[in-house]
Formats: structure tokens, C-alpha cells, sequence
């Protein structure tokens, strides 16, 4: 039987009717049973009673005159135990001592016996038991015979309202499946019974989840192309500038240039995939124990030759090991991004990163002492693409980083602050991570 | 001819404006709406070229201020925004053509160069003056069946007192028109080119008007 509700219903149904149908007949043939024993017991008595009444001599009774049945079988005795009269000369039951009923078993055959004595006679009146049990079935099998004709229509029936009552069923799975993939508006909940309004709402609710992903992944893209569309300008105009350069020296820069425009390219397309690889949607990579102070070493290490070149002084702060659990690439490429940010941004000074714990919480924190955020632009830096107007170094920027860098502590249930660095100037970003070792 | 170019991206604006210039036009490059309008106030441009997805105000809102306040400078767009709708509000918004990145530096300046003929009333993309004949799209000139070779601001120059014949320009309009922002004049820049050009051509084809500056003759 496959997995139709249908199917399933007919067969249980069936099966239920033809238990009912079972039960049915065995309790009527039980019935039956005991009201042909009673009335058949009853004959008994009276064919004995009626034969008490008349005068048998020893001559045979003429046949058929006592005999209201060929089943009956008729023995007279006299109190001496001679027999005078057999209705069945061929068929000679002993004679029973006792008086009353009794079950004999004789000649391969169980019969019922009355016996009845009057003073001087023994009578004794017989018939198989197998008459009652054939009574007794046939009256069972009239019973039952017109539920087991009825069966059939009853499957019938059974099919067809169940079928009719699953049609709501049917028409939702016929209108999802004609949808196309980017159709994901809600299906109409009107007319449905009300076994299925949980599941169409639990089916809306995923079209409206998947509809919002769908929307932001569309977003994402057609930001994403976009973005792309200028560093690729870009480098088209420089390498144009390249071609045309007349000297030596002009075609050096249009050179210069054309790099730094191949390098920015390179790096906004690293960034999105570093995004996409931070998407919340992607499956959760395990979380295994990170020790943060090792990121902060290795990612200062990593940044080290580009704070050289900026005449910048990047410094640690970190007092040993602490661990939390979390994406060790992931939160270094966090730590990376705000230390790219933070030397990007700043002119003279320097960068320090700090890692330590606080109050149940693991606190990273990066800051320097460059152009700063202002306040008012704070939430919108975490966007997409954004980048605050007037920055400097806007251009080689992604416009991802801090995107990158919300999307990281979101995954590890962390909270990002910005405010200004010590003595109000440059940029202070501190993140707190739930302490995992607590 | 000097062109005011409005584009937030450094590396785009930078590779614009040196593009440009070795066409021979004088670039002023502003990267947001509101520095735009400061230098459209202190400067006579004979073009806008406008990115859209500038900060804080939007290229499309700041052209659409610009029509409303009846400025009538030729606007070219330059922007990301590739679809049908994006081109139809830049052009419903004032802009005179537009062009989507990437672009490529010959047909910017093409583009450009159609615009200015277009805006000066000219259909002919050359530009003539009696005897001597001037290509802005290869800066060649021709002067009585003779080719002769001219400088990207010996040409511009030229251009300049062709574009109205007998009117005078000072040396300082001259010096506007050649001259963008932060770029090196010496005093006496335009005297020099005039003097070159005055070889070349002739010394009675740019005359010195005394006091006022140069002007050619209308053509005979």
C-alpha cells in the first residue's frame, strides 16, 4: 500500500467493516445458537410429553404419525427396559437411565436426547445436534450476507468522499506545483478546512522566509554588480591611459595607476566572497575553541608590513591565552578587516588592538587614531556598499568590510560599538563576544 | 572647452580628467553635488559630466535642481546604472545623453564633443574658418590645403576665438578656458600659444586687439 491517505483510508475502513462484519456473525450464530437450543429443546419435551399420552402397544407406531421431523428419532421402553416402539428401527440410541437432556455421542454422530419416564414407560426423543448447528448458520449467514453485498459499495463510497474531502489537499499541491521558482507570494487561505490551515500557514511562512532571502540574495547581486561596474571603469579608463601614453614617464603612472586600479578589483571581489562566505544562510561551520589572543597576534603580524609602510605603529594588547568558542577564520578575518579599516583610515599615529575579558564577556577592541566615524553615520557604515562620504581612502575600499565584520559577531551572538578613540579623536571599534569559557 | 566633471570615485574622476585633458579639454573634477554647484557658480563650463551615485545628494536630484533654476548646460551622465528606467530618468531629468560604465575614454570624449556642436547650434563636426579647417575629434588642422600641426592648447585656443568670430577675448577668459583648477599658468601661457599659433598661420589671423585681447575676423 503506498503512502496515499486515500488508500489508507479505504483499507483501514474496509478492514473495520469487515471486523464489524466478523463480530457481527459470531455473536448472531451464538444467538441463534442458544434460541434454536431452547426451541429445539422445547419440541423435545413436547414430542415426549405428546407420546406419554397415547397408548403405545408393541406394534411400530405408523410411520410419520409422531413424527413432526425425519431428523426426530422416537424410542419407547417399558419399565422393564423392553422396547416398544423405535421410530427409526435402524437407528437404536441407548436408553438413557436418567431422565431430562443429555448430549450423546453415538454413531459417529452427536445427538440431543429428552428423556421422560411416566411410571411404567421410557421415552426417549433424539435428534443430531448438527440439525441445530445448520440452523444456527443459516440464520447467520442471512444475517451477515447482505452487509457482505453492501461491502463493495461501501468502498465505493468510501473513495469517493474521501476523495472529495482531500480536495483542498490536491488543489494546494496543483497550485504549488504550477508555480515558477521566483513565485513565492502566500497561497489564499479562504475555503480551506481546518486540518489544513495550520499547514498552509506554516507553508506561507516559509514562502514569505524564503521569499525575504530570495529578495535579499537578488539585492545582494544587483548591488554586487554594480559595485563591481566601478573598479572595472577604472581600470578600462587606465588601461586606455596606458595605451595612449606618449612618453616613458606618462605611460610609468597610467601604469601606476592601472595597478592600483587591478589591485582594487582584486580586493572588492575577495571581499565578496569573503561576505558571502560569512552568509548567515550558509551552513554553520562546527564551532571549535579559538584563542583569541593567537588570531590578534597573527592578524597584527599579517598587518605589520602594511602599518610599516604608513609610518604607523600598530601594537597588541593581549595579557595570554583566551579562549572562546567560535570560527577561528571567520573572527580573523573579522580582526583583519578592522585593522585593514583602521590603517586605511589613519594618517599619522597608530593602530592598537586589544583583547581581553570583562565582565562575561570577551571584549575585542580596535583603535586608532585616524578620520574617525561620525556619529551620525555609525549605523549606516555596517550597509552594504555604504561608505561615508568625504573619506579619503573611500576608493580603495570595498564598502564590505564593516559588513563583513557586523555579519562575523552576529554569528557569534557578539555586539558591535563604535565611538571615537581616546581624546575624542579617530575610531574606537569594540566588539563583545558572549565568553564561551564561563 | 572646460568641462566640469562630477564623479565621486577618485580613480574614475582621476582617469577621466587625464583622458580628457590628452584630448584637449580643460577638466575641473569636483567629487560631490554640492562642490559641483560652488564651482558651477564661479566658472563658465561648456559641459557637465555627472555621476549619479554621488554622496549625500543624489546626481539625479542635482540635475533636476539645475533644470528647475533654468541652467542650460549640456548634461552627460555617467553612471552604473544600466537599466531602461535609470536611462529614461536621467534623460526625462534634464540629462543630454548618457553614457554607462564602463565607458571607453573615445567615446566619452565623442560623446562630448557631439554635445558641444550640438549645444553651439552646429551639426558639422568640423569646425571651419575660411581658409582653415579644424577637426576636434583629431585635432588636426588644415590650413589652405596644408596640414599643420597644432598643440592640445594651441588647438583649444584656436577653437575658442573660432567658436565666435570678431568677438574679443580677454586673456584672462582665454586663460579660463585652457586652464582647469591646480593646473600650472605661467603669466605670460597664453601670449606664447598666440605667438606659436601666429607662426603657424599667419601673423594677421589672430589680431591683438590692444588693452582687450584677441579676436580673428569674421570670415570675408
Amino acid at each position: 500500500m503506498t503512502a496515499s491517505i486515500r488508500g489508507r483510508l479505504l483499507a483501514w475502513l474496509l478492514g473495520a467493516l469487515v471486523v464489524a462484519g466478523l463480530a457481527i456473525g459470531y455473536s448472531a450464530y451464538h444467538r441463534a445458537q442458544e434460541d434454536i437450543d431452547e426451541l429445539l429443546d422445547y419440541q423435545l419435551k413436547q414430542l415426549a410429553f405428546s407420546l406419554s399420552h397415547q397408548s403405545v402397544g408393541s406394534a411400530p407406531l405408523p410411520p410419520g404419525l409422531l413424527l413432526p421431523e425425519p431428523d426426530f428419532i422416537t424410542q419407547v421402553w417399558d419399565k422393564d427396559g423392553v422396547r416398544m416402539f423405535y421410530s427409526r428401527p435402524n437407528l437404536a440410541i441407548p436408553m438413557r437411565p436418567r431422565p431430562g437432556f443429555s448430549n450423546v455421542e453415538w454413531n459417529n454422530q452427536a445427538w440431543r436426547v429428552y428423556t421422560q419416564l411416566d411410571g411404567f414407560r421410557i421415552i426417549q426423543v433424539a435428534h443430531p445436534l448438527s440439525l441445530r448447528k445448520e440452523m444456527a448458520a443459516d440464520l447467520t449467514r442471512r444475517a451477515v450476507t447482505p452487509l457482505a453485498a453492501l461491502l463493495p459499495l461501501l468502498a465505493l463510497g468510501i473513495w469517493i468522499i474521501v476523495g472529495h474531502a482531500l480536495r483542498p489537499l490536491s488543489s494546494i499541491s496543483s497550485a504549488l506545483r504550477a508555480r515558477t521558482p521566483s513565485a513565492l507570494e502566500p497561497l489564499p487561505r479562504r475555503d480551506l478546512p481546518e486540518e489544513l490551515v495550520p499547514l498552509v500557514g506554516s507553508l506561507n511562512d516559509l514562502l514569505q522566509r524564503l521569499s525575504h532571502a530570495l529578495e535579499a540574495q537578488r539585492q545582494f547581486v544587483a548591488d554586487a554588480a554594480h559595485e563591481l561596474r566601478s573598479p572595472l571603469t577604472a581600470v578600462q579608463l587606465q588601461l586606455q591611459l596606458v595605451k595612449r601614453a606618449g612618453s616613458s614617464e606618462e605611460r610609468a603612472a597610467a601604469l601606476e595607476r592601472l595597478e592600483r586600479g587591478v589591485q582594487r578589483s582584486t580586493r572588492l571581489a575577495q571581499q565578496l566572497l569573503t561576505l558571502a562566505r560569512q552568509d548567515p544562510q550558509q551552513p554553520e561551520e562546527a564551532d571549535a575553541v579559538v584563542d583569541l589572543d593567537r588570531v590578534a597576534r597573527e592578524v597584527v603580524a599579517d598587518f605589520e608590513p602594511m602599518a610599516q609602510r604608513d609610518n604607523l605603529t600598530l601594537s597588541l594588547d593581549s595579557q595570554g591565552p583566551l579562549r572562546i568558542r567560535g570560527n577561528g577564520d571567520s573572527l580573523r578575518v573579522m580582526l583583519g578587516n578592522l585593522v585593514d579599516n583602521a590603517i586605511r583610515y589613519t594618517d599619522r599615529g597608530g593602530v592598537t588592538v586589544r583583547v581581553h575579558r570583562k565582565g562575561g564577556a570577551v571584549i575585542l577592541e580596535v583603535e586608532d587614531t585616524g578620520t574617525g566615524i561620525p556619529a551620525d553615520e555609525r549605523t549606516r557604515v555596517f550597509d552594504r556598499f555604504y561608505r561615508v562620504p568625504g573619506q579619503k581612502a573611500d576608493d580603495e575600499g570595498s564598502g564590505l568590510g564593516l559588513a563583513i565584520v557586523k555579519r562575523v559577531a552576529d554569528r557569534h551572538a557578539g555586539r558591535i560599538t563604535l565611538d571615537s578613540g581616546a581624546g575624542g579623536s579617530g575610531l574606537r571599534v569594540t566588539v563583545r563576544l558572549p565568553d564561551g569559557n564561563s | 572647452m572646460r568641462l566640469l566633471l562630477v564623479e565621486d570615485d577618485a580613480m574614475i574622476g582621476d582617469a577621466v580628467r587625464t583622458g580628457l585633458r590628452q584630448e584637449g579639454f580643460t577638466v575641473d573634477w569636483v567629487r560631490a553635488a554640492e562642490a559641483g554647484d560652488a564651482a558651477l557658480k564661479a566658472e563658465a563650463y561648456a559641459l557637465l559630466l555627472l555621476d549619479l551615485g554621488l554622496p549625500r545628494k543624489s546626481g539625479l536630484d542635482w540635475l533636476r535642481e539645475l533644470r528647475r533654476r533654468g541652467d542650460r548646460i549640456p548634461v552627460l551622465i555617467l553612471t552604473a546604472r544600466d537599466a531602461v528606467a535609470d536611462r529614461v530618468a536621467g534623460l526625462d531629468s534634464g540629462a543630454d545623453d548618457y553614457l554607462v560604465k564602463p565607458f571607453d575614454l573615445d567615446e566619452l570624449s565623442a560623446r562630448a564633443r557631439a554635445l558641444l556642436r550640438r549645444h553651439a547650434g552646429r551639426a558639422e563636426p568640423l569646425l571651419r574658418h575660411g581658409e582653415l579647417t579644424l577637426d576636434p575629434a583629431t585635432h588636426e588642422a588644415n590650413y589652405k590645403g596644408a596640414t599643420i600641426n597644432l598643440s592640445a592648447r594651441e588647438f583649444a585656443l584656436l577653437a575658442a576665438l573660432l567658436e565666435r568670430p570678431g568677438a574679443i577675448l580677454s586673456r584672462a577668459q582665454l586663460e579660463q578656458r585652457l586652464y582647469g583648477w591646480g593646473e600650472e599658468v605661467e603669466s605670460n601661457a597664453v601670449e606664447v600659444h598666440i605667438h606659436h599659433l601666429r607662426r603657424k598661420l599667419g601673423a594677421g589671423f589672430i589680431r591683438n586687439v590692444r588693452g582687450l585681447g584677441y579676436t580673428v575676423s569674421k570670415p570675408p
